[in-house]
């Protein structure tokens, strides 16, 4: 018998020595007769995890699993909440910034009110007085003293074409005053023209563009705005304006002095045209004779310009257009700055961006700190796992053990018994399977032995019956061919046995037959066989060659004892019997012969008459 | 005349690159030919018929001024392109650089189709030298004027309107001083815009002097003067964009018409050339010739509101006079003075050195 191998390689496992599991698993009652392939090694062909490997997989996996799941969604919504916030904060600046554009511009208005009611700018205008010209040419000098982003301060008039009344340019850090003929007609530039028709106190602020004016001592061919406001009489007639040419750049340098270094800041006009970016050679394209817009390079800017949205916070991702040039990932917020002013599509479009790399890199150290929490979980998930496994597959191991054990025949070990879980259960299933199997086993050898027993021995008398009788024979001549000793077979025939049964009937003969059979038993020694052959015949085969003296002198004591009377019920019967002795190797050879003339021998006491006994062959001594 | 392009033109530019580049045929021959062109010369469907009559695979490169032609063709000596397109008065620098080939007539023959005054080059600046053609026309556009139909009532009949002192202040004109010089020169009666002798510079300088006090102002983009035109309330606009400006201010609800100047409007006239660096001037000489065919003509005149060769412009009269760019006795100086004309300066200050 083999053990099913299935349920051995299932459960053999390298993984851990605490799960290998002993091969051979008893099957039914043939273990104990045939134990060998329970010492026989597991298999370890192939390389299977067992339950405790798997389990502990399992666990850990699923530890692991949590853990990864839990800080991928943690770190996806805190990262989340930094760009949320980072758009919300850049927002707010961006609209911090357009507000202090408003005020800056509100400043500007102010100072230009203050000049165009200074009671010099008219006389200058209407008079032409020299002394006016210069007391004003000094506060302009002073205004742009004061405001350093004032590249030029000038009356213009409106008569004579727009010519410079009083003109201060800024050179250096220092205001210089302009004259003579170096004055210009300005009346066909906007700032001049549509200024004229505004009303008193109104604003001009020009298209933000690069200024071409030449014979200008600072800002040429520089990004400007001019911000002009009409001089009118007591008539209420625009005679001439006060126009103040800002420095974009220089403006907007104050303005976002103090937003940190990484944010990029972008200013468009209403139509959109770029005026500001972080690459100047992307601003005023419409001056090189090509338009580079917001809306171009930022889609999402488009509802901004075109008015549809009073702000818009977007991010761009890195190298979003294929073919162009890499572009880093920003978080931007666009917020449209509505004006008065025509030139500029009455809007300027104010963006600034910081880049998606450094909003994200906050996120970084609780990245890290994530990554060494789940890795520290699934450590431990995946210890407790190997733990909880041992512990899982340790009881079964023992009863797995055990039962090799006692396919084995040996004694099992140690059962968990005591537990209360499923374990117990089949700890103790097991050990009453085993006490079940040792009780019928023991019944089935007891039925065997008696079978047996039955098989070689005489039903009435017990005695060795005829096949048991030639088994000993055989042996016994087997033994003396061997070992050139003598065999010596005596052949018993009861006389009037017949008419004791028809007297007294069969009981009185079988009890005349076991009795005679328990005296021939225990005449003889323990070594000799007294068997019965059937009938009345009976035959002694001596274990040892003996002398035939000392047979003869068996011979009479058995014949004594068959004499002797055997009680039945008030009766003594009595029978008589001759004996026939045969010897090997003198009488025959083989068992047969030997048994045939121990027959001839007996027939020949029969016939004398008497009871007794005779020798086959009378010994030579 | 250093800008002329504008960006309703350059939506063509992707669409006439993407067409060349997805062309599904890939030619065994393995003939290519290398175009350089102006937005919307080279439209996809003109080039994919080219293919598919040739054979070959053709590159469009797309610019969109006359300095970055020049950058882009001196850049190898020619040797980047085979074929590319410019005016009469640039074409006569590559000629004198020796950038171009003289071209085979007989492999034209839709010159045929050209109306008479573009087949009869010699009357053309510049086209004709040694008696070699080195340029085949192919698109223009002529400069006339703009105004309001419902405040001018007499149509303007000549270029000196921009000076009517009725207008004043009502005048809208470009910013550029060698087109404005040109201007000076057709309203003093001159005999040509393109040569100012150094006696006739001072007057030129009145004229433009006079003329920034006449207008209302100085524009550079399209979309600008249609935007100038409206919230000045202008009466006349010198149309540097010629037609395609027209259409703007028509398209903006505005009731104008055009005009061309008895003295004749200035144009630029777009020629086909062949490159000294040429791979295979037999291939560059059939695009030429299947730009003459009628449909790149319709898609010019329908797409880009350009004249074309072939066919005659719907806004020109009978009688129009065209002027053809030719170079300038200098550009610089025009420039130069214009810069302070513009600026404000007065004639003394104008013409100092």
């Amino acid at each position: 018998m083999t053990a099913d191998p299935s349920p051995q390689s299932e459960t053999a496992a390298l993984a851990s020595p605490a799960v290998l599991q002993p091969p051979g698993l008893p099957s039914g009652l043939g273990a104990a007769a045939s134990p060998p392939s329970a010492t026989a090694p597991p298999r370890r062909s192939r390389l299977r995890l067992g339950i405790a490997g798997r389990l502990a997989l399992v666990l850990a996996l699923v530890g692991l699993c949590a853990a990864g799941l839990t800080g991928f969604y943690a770190y996806q919504a805190s990262r989340n909440l930094q760009v949320v916030s980072a758009r919300n904060e850049l927002l707010t600046s961006t609209q911090v910034l357009a507000r202090r554009i408003t005020q800056t511009r509100e400043e500007i208005t102010r100072n230009l009110q203050v000049l165009v009611n200074h009671p010099a700018t008219l006389t200058v205008l209407q008079r032409g007085d020299a002394a006016d010209a210069d007391r004003l040419a000094s506060l302009f000098g002073g205004v742009m003293t004061a405001n350093p982003s004032y590249l030029q301060l000038r009356l213009i008039s409106a008569s004579e074409h727009g010519l410079e009344r009083v003109r201060m340019d800024r050179r250096g850090a220092s205001p210089v005053r302009v004259l003579g003929d170096a004055l210009q007609e300005k009346g066909h530039y906007a700032y001049v023209a549509e200024t004229l028709q505004m009303p008193a106190g109104a604003t001009y602020l020009s298209r933000i563009t690069i200024n071409h004016e030449s014979g200008t001592a600072a800002g040429f061919d520089q990004p400007a705005l001019q911000q002009a406001m009409p001089v009118i009489d007591a008539a209420g007639k625009a005679i001439g304006v006060v126009v103040v040419n800002v420095d974009l750049n220089s403006m907007f340098a104050l303005l976002a002095a103090d937003l940190p270094e990484a944010f990029a800041l972008y200013l468009a006009n209403g139509g959109g045209d770029i005026l500001i970016h972080p690459d100047s050679s992307k601003t005023f394209g419409f001056d090189r004779g090509r338009r580079v817009l917001l809306q171009d390079e930022f889609a999402a800017t488009a509802p901004v310009v075109n008015g549809r949205s009073e702000h818009v916070v977007f991010d761009v991702d890195g190298d979003a257009e294929p073919g162009g040039p890499p572009q880093a990932g920003l978080v931007a917020a666009f917020v449209a700055l509505p004006l008065e002013s025509p030139a500029n599509e009455n809007r300027l479009v104010l963006g600034l961006a910081q880049p998606l790399a450094q909003v994200l890199a906050q996120s970084q150290p609780l990245g890290q700190a994530i990554t060494r929490i789940v890795l520290g979980l699934g450590l431990v998930s995946l210890l407790v796992a190997a733990a909880l496994a041992q512990a899982l597959t340790r009881p079964i191991n023992a009863v797995s053990e055990a039962a090799r054990r006692f396919a084995a025949g040996e004694t099992p070990g140690d059962l968990p018994l005591r537990r209360n879980d499923e374990i117990g259960s089949l700890a103790r299933r097991f050990q009453q399977m085993q006490v079940q199997i040792t009780r019928q086993l023991a019944d089935l050898t007891t039925k065997q032995q008696e079978l047996e027993h039955l098989s070689h021995h005489d039903m009435l008398t017990g005695l060795p019956n005829r096949r048991l009788f030639q088994d000993r024979l055989a042996h016994a001549l087997a033994q003396a061919r061997r070992n050139g000793e003598a065999v010596c077979l005596l052949f018993i025939d009861l006389n009037n046995f017949k008419q004791v049964n028809d007297q007294h009937g069969h009981d009185a003969g079988d009890v005349v037959l076991q009795i005679i059979a328990q005296r021939l038993h225990a005449a003889m020694r323990q070594a000799d066989t007294v068997a019965r052959l059937g009938g009345d015949e009976f035959v002694v085969l001596l274990d040892t060659s003996a002398h035939p003296l000392h047979v003869a002198l068996i011979a009479e004591k058995l014949l004594d004892e068959i004499r002797l009377p055997v009680p039945h019920g008030c009766k003594q019967l009595q029978v008589d019997a001759s004996i026939g002795i045969a010897r090997y190797p003198h009488d025959g050879e083989t068992a047969s012969d030997i048994m045939a003339n121990a027959d001839r021998a007996m027939y020949a006491t029969k016939t004398a008459g008497e009871g007794g006994y005779r020798f086959f062959s009378v010994p030579l001594e | 005349m250093a800008k002329r392009g504008w960006s309703r033109r350059q939506i063509c530019v992707a669409g006439a690159v993407l067409g060349a580049a997805v062309s599904p045929r890939v030619r065994a021959a393995g003939r290519q030919l290398r175009v350089l062109a102006w937005p919307g010369y080279a439209e996809p469907e003109v080039v994919a018929a080219f293919e598919q009559r040739s054979g070959a695979r053709v590159e469009v490169s797309v610019v969109d001024s006359d300095t970055v032609l020049w950058q882009r063709l001196t850049h190898n000596h020619a040797q980047d392109f085979d074929v590319f397109a410019a005016n009469t008065a640039e074409l006569q620098r590559y000629i004198r650089q020796e950038l171009v080939l003289p071209l085979d007539t007989n492999a034209l023959p839709n010159r045929r189709r050209q109306l008479p005054r573009f087949r009869d080059a010699a009357s053309l600046p510049g086209l004709v030298q040694g008696g070699r053609l080195y340029g085949v026309p192919y698109a223009y556009a002529e400069m006339g004027l703009i105004y309001d139909r419902v405040r001018v009532l007499d149509p303007p009949s000549s270029i000196t309107a921009l000076w009517d002192e009725r207008y004043q202040g009502r005048v809208l004109a470009y910013n550029d001083g060698s087109h404005n010089f040109s201007l000076a020169a057709q309203a003093l009666g001159l005999k040509t815009p393109f040569h100012l002798s150094e006696a006739q510079w001072p007057r030129a300088v009145d004229r433009l002097i006079a003329l920034r006090r006449n207008v209302a102002g100085f524009y550079t983009q399209p979309e600008e003067s249609v935007a100038m035109f409206k919230r000045r309330q202008a009466w006349l606009m010198f149309a540097n964009y010629g037609s395609q400006q027209l259409q703007l201010v028509r398209q903006a609800g505005l009731d104008v018409g055009y005009v061309i100047p008895k003295e004749g409007a200035l144009a630029w006239l777009d020629c086909w050339a062949v490159t000294r660096g040429a791979r295979d001037p037999a291939l560059a000489h059939a695009w030429i010739d299947h730009l003459l065919e009628p449909e790149p003509s319709r898609l010019l005149m329908t797409r880009q509101g350009l004249g074309c060769t072939v066919q005659a412009s719907p806004v020109e009269r009978p009688g129009d006079k065209l002027l053809w760019l030719e170079p300038v006795e200098n550009e610089e100086r025009r420039n130069a003075l214009w810069a302070r004309i513009v600026s404000g300066d007065r004639a003394s200050r104008v013409l100092a050195p």
